[in-house]
């Protein structure tokens, strides 16, 4: 399972742009908790208190918004990558 | 031993027994219950400074109490002999439970849960076990935790013991260290000091072992063991361990002790989150590669204004970062430095100089959420903390969208502060920002699910403290009315009496007013001025009642108010056209100056644009500083920022093409800690307070040069 980390959170991973973990995720959610065990900044940045992901923070599998596929709860492969992206808005 | 007293205990049957001594069941015929004896032999290798630390050792554990700990009751000596009265626990060791395939994870995750609040007390205490192991922990037929021999794992004299504690294993420890070998530490085996990570180490063989029945680094003799802690990766648990649980023992596996969990709160916290299932849990472990929070940033690539002691201090927040200015006394000139947060709107700006620092606090809101973070050096560097420090608990079903207000508290405990955030709520922090709490009280408070949010959002932008009563207090909302507590924020009245909320149906209720902001002058803490949603108000008794005071102003509507910092008479406000337009009247940009506490006004706008100048000034967007002659600053929507430095008889455009400026702040740099030692009291972060920071400078002075 493969997380590409934009810029702007790479201050939390060591400055690494994909972070592989060896684990295997059953959900969206196992995949995000697994990413944030190994590095905490990452989690108030993606979602807040209550557990949801950020307004305007999309998350993808492949190339499909988990919006659109279950959410946190959707399901996940061994061999995913996941894209983390701000949203393209605000002035 | 059988039929002894040790104490008041009658030792009733053997229990076990190891290296050390013999565990016995005892009864204490005093308190009238069932206990545990641990009898040290005399022939246990300790000389007598040794036996002094182990009883020191005893007592100081006997101050841990905490359900998953097994209590001590009493240390002593008899006949040369020493033993430890403890809680008699009964229940299989988690060695015995984990033997063959392990246990169930969900059982892993509870238990671990327990240990690792176990050390987290015992940490906070100074006290490190030392010997962490399965054998060591018992769980009870309820379900119960409890880890044993807390702190009595130590090394004696120049001996070794081989198996120090109540589990009496077996296992051959390695020379000149203590505990037990397969849950020893890297760094312990390298014979570095050990703190209490070597413990988060221990932790994760437990865990290791118990979700799989094995040791995660095995051999067939020491050294085998050691080489592969010191250099083996751990075999990795695939299902049905769960990957967050398997990454956590990871992290607590990680050979160099910077790079695993700093403090067992944090596993705790991580287990938490993996055992409940739900991605909400806190997680609080530090970043990987700067582990300690809060972590720190430093701006490498932003201009930094040179402060130096007597500087003149702006602070300017945008909806796209955050500038520092600096002037000295005469704020001609002003240096800029910034922007910080790069893209980050920074709603709430506040200079902290309590106790001798000089600490610049700031909340950040981006797509990645909203932080409070501060300086030490100016901006140089900032925290960025991992976990955000300010954060709704998960009961409430709310999460925080903004931070609008932070304030210090009462000088005398410069570990106080507040921040008014959106939606509505006020937060509180007893130990300089370290962890911040939900004022309850207001929070719970029965109109709360009756306020309405304004245009801005439903925000508490302003707190205000009773500086003659450090147990009142008020806040604004808007749009919830000004809300005053007598009792430290327990307890929580609305204070609307006569103030006009022209959106609802009665223009007067008991609260729902869209007040925009209000101020006080410490020298009068009874009086408030208020600048509301259409009204500008007055109170003489404490908010009780306002009156209104918009005479002679081209309009009442309008969002700042802030006080003179040596008048309590003198408030400036800057109305603005109407609701629907909320731009500066007729175009003109003028300052309105009260010097008789509202009963006229003045316009001030020699230097303010006076032609096409449709501005907007929003409620945190202006300052006073605490000079004499005082300054007074604002900053507009169009990203303008003006000064006085003459009470607002003359102005200066001091910046623009700024973003939106939506907080301006000010500060009075008074020297390097060595300086505030001389003057302990020293000017605030608004004009607000600086007028009492600035008395009480003088006040101070004055103290020292009669003590010379």
């Amino acid at each position: 399972m493969t997380f590409h980390i934009p810029g702007a959170l790479r201050e939390f991973t060591a400055g690494e742009s994909t972070v592989k973990i060896d684990t295997a995720p059953r959900t969206v959610a196992d995949a995000l908790t697994a990413l944030w065990t190994l590095y905490p900044g990452l989690r108030d940045r993606l979602i807040n208190e209550q557990g949801q992901v950020r307004q305007h923070i999309n998350i993808f599998i492949g190339s499909e918004n988990i919006r659109y596929t279950g959410g946190l709860s959707g399901p996940i492969q061994d061999s995913s990558e996941i894209s983390i992206v701000p949203a393209v808005s605000g002035g | 031993m059988i039929g002894q007293v040790l104490g008041h205990c009658r030792i009733t049957a053997k229990i076990g027994e190891g290296g050390m001594g013999v565990v016995y069941r005892a009864y204490d015929e005093l308190l009238h219950r069932d206990v545990a004896v641990k009898v040290v032999r005399k022939d246990a290798g300790l000389d007598a400074s040794s036996s002094q630390n182990l009883l020191q050792e005893a007592r100081a554990s006997s101050s841990l109490s905490h359900p998953n700990i097994c209590a001590i009751h009493e240390v002593g000596e008899t006949d040369g002999d020493l033993y430890i009265v403890m809680e008699l626990v009964e229940g299989k060791s988690l060695y015995t439970m984990s033997a063959g395939t392990g246990l169930p994870p969900e059982s892993v995750l509870r238990y671990g849960v327990q240990i690792a609040s176990a050390l987290a007390r015992a940490h906070d205490r100074g006290i490190i076990h030392r010997d962490l192991k399965t054998a060591n922990i018992v769980a009870t037929p309820e379900g119960l935790v409890k880890v044993l021999d807390f702190g009595l794992a130590r090394r004696m004299g120049g001996g070794v013991l081989e198996a120090p504690t109540m589990s009496f294993s077996t296992v051959q420890s390695a020379s000149s260290v203590s505990g037990t070998l397969p849950y020893m530490a890297p760094e312990i085996l390298r014979g570095e000091s050990v703190d209490a990570r070597g413990d988060l180490w221990a932790l994760g063989v437990v865990l290791y072992e118990m979700a799989s029945g094995r040791l995660p680094f095995e051999g067939r003799t020491g050294f085998e063991i050691s080489t592969a802690i010191m250099r083996e990766m751990p075999k990795p648990l695939g299902p049905p361990v769960p990957p967050g649980l398997w990454a956590i023992i990871q992290r607590c596996l990680a050979k160099e002790p910077l790079q695993r969990y700093q403090r067992a709160s944090e596993v705790q916290a991580a287990l938490e989150a993996v055992q409940s299932g739900a991605i909400v849990s806190p997680n609080v472990a530090p970043d990987q590669d700067q582990p300690g929070p809060p972590k720190i940033t430093t701006m490498h690539s932003v201009r930094h204004a040179q402060i130096k002691k007597g500087d003149s201090l702006l602070l300017v927040g945008t909806t796209k970062g955050a500038f520092i200015l600096r002037s000295n006394s005469q704020r001609a000139r002003w240096d800029v430095g910034g922007p910080y947060f790069h893209g980050h709107a920074v709603y709430a700006l506040a200079y902290d100089d309590r106790a001798g620092q000089h600490q610049i606090w700031a909340s950040t809101s981006s797509y990645w959420g909203t932080l409070l973070r501060s300086s030490h050096d100016f901006g140089k560097s900032w925290t960025n903390p991992p976990q955000a420090p300010i954060r709704f608990p998960a009961d409430t079903g709310t999460s925080l969208k903004n931070i609008w207000q932070i304030t210090l508290g009462p000088a005398d405990e410069p570990n106080t502060l507040y921040c008014g955030v959106e939606p509505a709520a006020l937060f509180e922090t007893r130990d300089a920002g370290e962890t911040w709490s939900l004022v309850r009280g207001l929070f719970d408070h029965p109109h709360r699910p009756r306020w309405l949010p304004g245009n801005g959002g439903l925000a508490l932008h302003s707190i205000v403290l009773d500086p003659a009563n450090k147990q009142r207090f008020y806040v604004a909302i808007s749009s919830g009315g000004v809300y005053r507590t007598e009792d430290g924020g327990i307890t929580w009245t609305a204070q609307n009496r006569g103030i006009r909320a022209v959106f609802m149906p009665d223009h007067f209720p008991e609260f729902g007013q869209c007040v925009h902001k209000i101020a006080m002058h410490p020298s009068r803490p009874e009086r408030l001025f208020l600048q509301n949603h259409w009204g500008l108000y007055r109170s003489d008794d404490s908010g009780e009642n306002w009156t209104d005071i918009a005479n002679g102003v081209p309009s009442d509507f309008g969002f700042p108010i802030v006080m003179h910092p040596h008048n309590p008479d003198c408030v400036y406000v800057i109305p603005v056209d109407s609701d629907e337009f909320r731009c500066s009247c007729e175009g003109r940009l003028r300052v309105y100056r009260t010097r008789n506490a509202g009963a006229t006004w003045e316009p001030l706008a020699r230097g303010l644009p006076q032609k096409q100048a449709y501005e907007t000034v929003l409620r945190d967007a202006m300052a006073t500083d605490s000079r004499d002659p005082a300054g007074v600053y604002f900053g507009t929507r169009s990203g303008q920022l003006f000064g006085s430095r003459d009470e607002g008889k003359t102005w200066q455009r001091i910046l623009e093409g700024l973003p939106s400026i939506v907080c301006v702040r000010t500060a009075l740099v008074d020297g390097g800690s060595a300086a505030a030692v001389r003057s302990p009291a020293v000017p605030r972060s608004d004009g607000m307070k600086s007028a009492a920071s600035h008395k009480t400078h003088r006040s101070a002075s004055r103290t020292k040069t009669r003590k010379k």
